[in-house]
């Protein structure tokens, strides 16, 4: 997934108006960068905070904003993915509820199990659960995942994964079901049958069919662009009134079986998000927590002035959640232009870069970690490897020694470009780059203009600090959107910033996606990790973390690995449903 | 009188045409494109193609501005195919961002704007004409000058300095009132009034210091016209000059303001229903703003210009029922 949406959030948290960005200087303790363990933050790391909910009571979402998109066939932002298919409709596969790493594991949720492939994972075979249902009783037939998988093609609804474009066969220049065109790679034998025909082989497909356009919607309830402001249900929860921007209330679902649904367990009866709040009144009133706001969570995160304010008390910090967002940020050269066309060079700005500075603009130690390779953490099983082998602050002398053999003994001027909300991000890098005698200028663009204006591969600066998100806990969904040439695009370019071309690396990704053992294909994947970075397109920087702050009648609650740190809103419930107000 | 108002009207539509026209190319010719906003990450070049064809953006300019001025008066559809929608009258267009129509986003979002406009109103007249009278009346006394001195202070108070002291002070720390949460009149008129007690003095008491100020000046010049001392000499209570012959006239000028202020504030406060999380129209436009969302850009600036020279017509008119000297 692309920075776009994590930028989104933070942009809108920044967007304080005049008094604006106070922000980006949160962090109260020092770190010397090796004593990282001590980061008071990670104490609820892996937890599940306030022991098993109890069934009932109203569940308050407090948001600075609304939702992107919550029809299935366009839902593309990692707590929105989350909320619709935990609360709202159900996926061919989802991913457990659990903590940790194990919440990258798959389990199967409309279907009864993980799909079956034939034809070397060229054909994925699914068989429905029976008796399933919408929110008016009416069954949930294969269908109306057919039908939604086809509707996400439709120019009219646009914005969401493009997975199914990408892997079907027979898929290009389809537009979508209108006048009647139906996609033959799909088929519905009978009701309870769904089979997909690959264009080639993908043995990870399962693990796309958590992506929302993998939802059932049936065709008498689509009305096209509206269907976004009331999806059909086929979740525990339907919709009960939603006005954009304003409020988002939610019952229960009667027709939805728990007994078929290994995952959600739906312990609150109603919840409310209420949107449009401040990010400080936010987090104000959940370290006060009263009344109704015991039973409240965030949205977005908790803002880097608000994190003094949580950590100093001891209960307050006991009700923070900061699961990593598996993003990982990164300082990306221009590979095609001189002079970070030599290898030498953009190396020296990996050994320049002081990853502790960037990581204390960009919120401070308590809501971040440095990345020590590409993917994050949890393509790797949990943690990073230290494949970079440099220390987080930087090393001077060896920059130094590379820019001299490249030629450049008296380093070089060049430019970046960042968002305005990352200006203190591109300061640091100015300052460590400048340590080794590479001068940077730095351009700020507006976030709304961000990835037009450094998708403009003619045009854009040299450096540009941008980062990226898998879509699930797949090599596949990072390095090949990253480091793939043949997806570099002149104008509206994403992903690949680097424009890194490697023939070698571009053959080992087919060989990789054409592998049909899954933990080979992983194994393979952290492998060609190690291997770009030598190679040093980019220079990662940090892996930002998701701090969000818990009202004190909150229960079950935990940030979710493979929505971005977001609260699994599966299993997220209250203490005591008689204190929750309403 | 009426070819006045005629002529007045005339002149308002010519005034909303020209600021559709200029906000209309403004942002359709800034390098921003809705379409690949839409599309979203991983966007392939003919996606990109239809979803600019669906949303009208491979028109030229005038066919757009020609479609959006006309789907005011008659309404029309929007895309096409399985999906099409017809936007009614008065369409101002449909925003992608939000799915809805333009004109359902603005009427949903107004009466939070009117509410809010509408009670600081109320208040920062009362609270500005009364410091102003009092002041011109004791003028180069104490109380003039304690007025005047607090007047410029308040002035000079930005609204979201104001609002942010009054959340830390009023809700933050004395726990008074609630976080303020929109509540519609007709649910309940009590907690509308009491979660919109913070915003309306926030506002109340910049735009108070100002026409305090104003009507102050107003009053002193008017206190000084002959006809003034003529009704005095006439033996009148001194209530009824100062009401009824000071007052009536004085406040022309302060007319002519809360025209003006009055209609931009009825659609949008941008920064203080920012800051008390208010879902109103200055919100909207703000989050317009951030996501490009230009239809919505279009709409409410549109809304703004129809309100203030409306605003301003009707002063006019009224110029002449509260000055008799007017319809000399």
């Amino acid at each position: 997934m692309n920075k776009r949406t994590c930028t989104a959030l933070a942009s809108s948290l920044v967007a304080t108006l005049a008094l604006g960005a106070a922000g980006c200087s949160g962090d109260t303790y020092s770190t010397d960068g090796r004593s990282r363990g001590k980061n008071p933050v990670l104490a609820n790391q892996g937890a599940v905070i306030g022991g098993t909910p109890v069934k009932g009571g109203t569940l308050t979402v407090l948001s600075n904003q609304d939702f992107t998109h919550l029809d299935p066939a366009r839902n593309w932002v990692m707590g929105d993915m989350d909320f619709g298919t935990r609360l709202l409709y159900r996926t061919l596969v989802t991913y457990r509820a659990e903590p940790g790493a194990a919440g990258g594991r798959l389990a199967p949720d409309l279907a009864e199990d993980l799909g079956i492939s034939s034809n070397g994972a060229r054909t994925w075979t699914f068989r429905l659960k029976k008796g399933l249902k919408y929110e008016d009783g009416s069954p949930i037939t294969a269908h109306d995942i057919k039908y939604n998988v086809e509707r996400s093609f439709s120019p009219d609804l646009p914005g969401g994964p493009d997975y199914a474009a990408r892997y079907l066969a027979g898929a290009e220049g389809y537009q979508g079901p209108a006048q009647g065109k139906h996609l033959d790679s799909v088929k519905v034998p009978d009701d309870h049958t769904i089979t997909f025909e690959l264009r080639k082989p993908f043995a990870e497909f399962p693990s796309a069919t958590v992506l929302p356009t993998f939802a059932p919607v049936p065709k008498a309830r689509d009305n096209g662009p509206r269907y976004d402001n009331r999806p059909f249900s086929s979740g525990p929860y339907r919709i009960e009134t939603y006005a954009r921007d304003k409020q988002l209330v939610l019952v229960r679902n009667p027709h939805w079986d728990p007994e078929s649904d290994t995952v959600r367990k739906a312990y609150p009866d109603r919840i409310v998000v209420t949107m449009g709040l401040k990010g400080n009144q936010i987090d104000d009133r959940l370290i006060a927590s009263s009344g109704a706001d015991a039973s409240a969570v965030p949205w977005g995160k908790l803002r880097p002035e608000s994190i003094a304010k949580v950590l100093t008390e001891t209960d307050v910090r006991k009700r923070l959640l900061a699961e990593s967002t598996n993003c990982t940020e990164m300082l990306q050269m221009h590979t095609g232009r001189a002079p970070f066309d030599q290898v030498k060079v953009r190396q020296a700005v990996q050994f320049a870069l002081d990853r502790e500075a960037v990581l204390t603009a960009s919120g401070g130690p308590a809501v971040g970690d440095p990345a020590t390779a590409l993917m994050p953490g949890s393509l790797f099983g949990g943690k990073q490897p230290d494949t970079l082998k440099i220390p987080l602050t930087g090393d001077v002398a060896r920059a130094k020694q590379r820019l001299k053999e490249a030629g450049h003994p008296d380093g070089f001027t060049t430019a970046i470009t960042v968002s305005a909300g990352d200006k203190g991000v591109g300061e640091a890098i100015q300052q460590s780059l400048g340590r080794a005698g590479i001068k940077v200028t730095i351009e700020t663009v507006d976030p709304s203009a961000f990835y037009d204006s450094i998708g403009d591969t003619g045009n854009r600066t040299d450096l540009v600090y941008t980062g990226w998100c898998p879509d699930y806990p797949s090599g596949s969904t990072f390095l090949p959107f990253v480091f793939d040439g043949r997806y570099i695009k002149e104008k509206g370019n994403s992903g690949n910033h680097s424009l890194f071309r490697d023939r070698a690396t571009m053959n080992r990704m087919d060989e990789i996606a054409a592998m049909t053992d899954a933990r080979q294909a992983a194994k393979a994947w952290q492998d060609l990790d190690g291997r770009i970075l030598a190679k040093a397109p980019t220079a990662p920087a940090v892996i930002e973390r998701m701090p969000l702050l818990l009202g004190t009648n909150i229960a079950g609650a935990f940030g979710h690995t493979s929505f971005g740190g977001q609260i699994d809103y599966a299993t997220v419930g209250l203490k005591d449903p008689s204190g929750s107000g309403r | 009188m009426i070819r006045y108002t005629l002529r007045r009207l005339g002149a308002v539509l010519g005034v909303l045409t020209a600021v559709a026209a200029v906000t209309f190319t403004i942002f359709y010719v800034l390098p921003s494109d809705p379409a690949a906003a839409a599309c979203g990450k991983a966007c392939s070049a003919e996606r990109l193609a239809a979803i600019r064809a669906h949303m009208g953006l491979d028109q030229p300019l005038w066919r757009q501005f020609w479609d959006f001025v006309s789907g005011i008066f008659t309404g029309r559809t929007v895309g096409s195919g399985q999906y099409a929608l017809h936007c009614r009258f008065p369409c101002l267009g449909y925003s992608y961002e939000n799915s809805e129509a333009v004109w359902d986003l603005l009427t949903d979002r107004l009466p939070v704007s009117a509410s809010l406009a509408v009670g600081a109103a109320v208040l920062w007249l009362t609270l500005g004409l009364s410091a102003g009278t009092v002041a011109a009346l004791r003028r180069g006394t104490l109380t003039d000058r304690v007025l005047m001195v607090g007047a410029v202070g308040a002035a000079s108070l930005p609204v979201y300095f104001t609002a942010m002291m009054l959340i830390y002070g009023v809700v933050r720390v004395a726990g008074l009132l609630p976080y303020p949460q929109y509540v519609p009149f007709g649910d309940d008129p009590g907690r509308w009034a009491s979660n919109l007690l913070l915003p309306w003095l926030a506002l109340a008491v910049l735009y108070a210091a100002m026409y305090s100020r104003q009507s102050r000046s107003s009053m002193i010049e008017t206190m000084a016209e002959p006809y003034i001392r003529t009704a005095r000499a006439k033996g009148l209570p001194r209530r009824t000059v100062v009401v009824k012959h000071g007052l009536r006239a004085g406040m022309t000028p302060v007319l002519t303001l809360f025209g003006m202020d009055l209609g931009g504030l009825l659609a949008g406060a941008v920064i203080t229903e920012s800051i008390f999380g208010l879902p109103g129209v200055g919100r909207l436009f703000y989050g317009a703003l951030s996501a490009g969302d230009q239809p919505v850009i279009l709409g409410v600036t549109l809304l703004a210009a129809a309100f203030i020279v409306v605003a301003n017509l009707a002063v006019d008119l009224l110029y002449a029922v509260v000055d008799p000297r007017v319809r000399l």
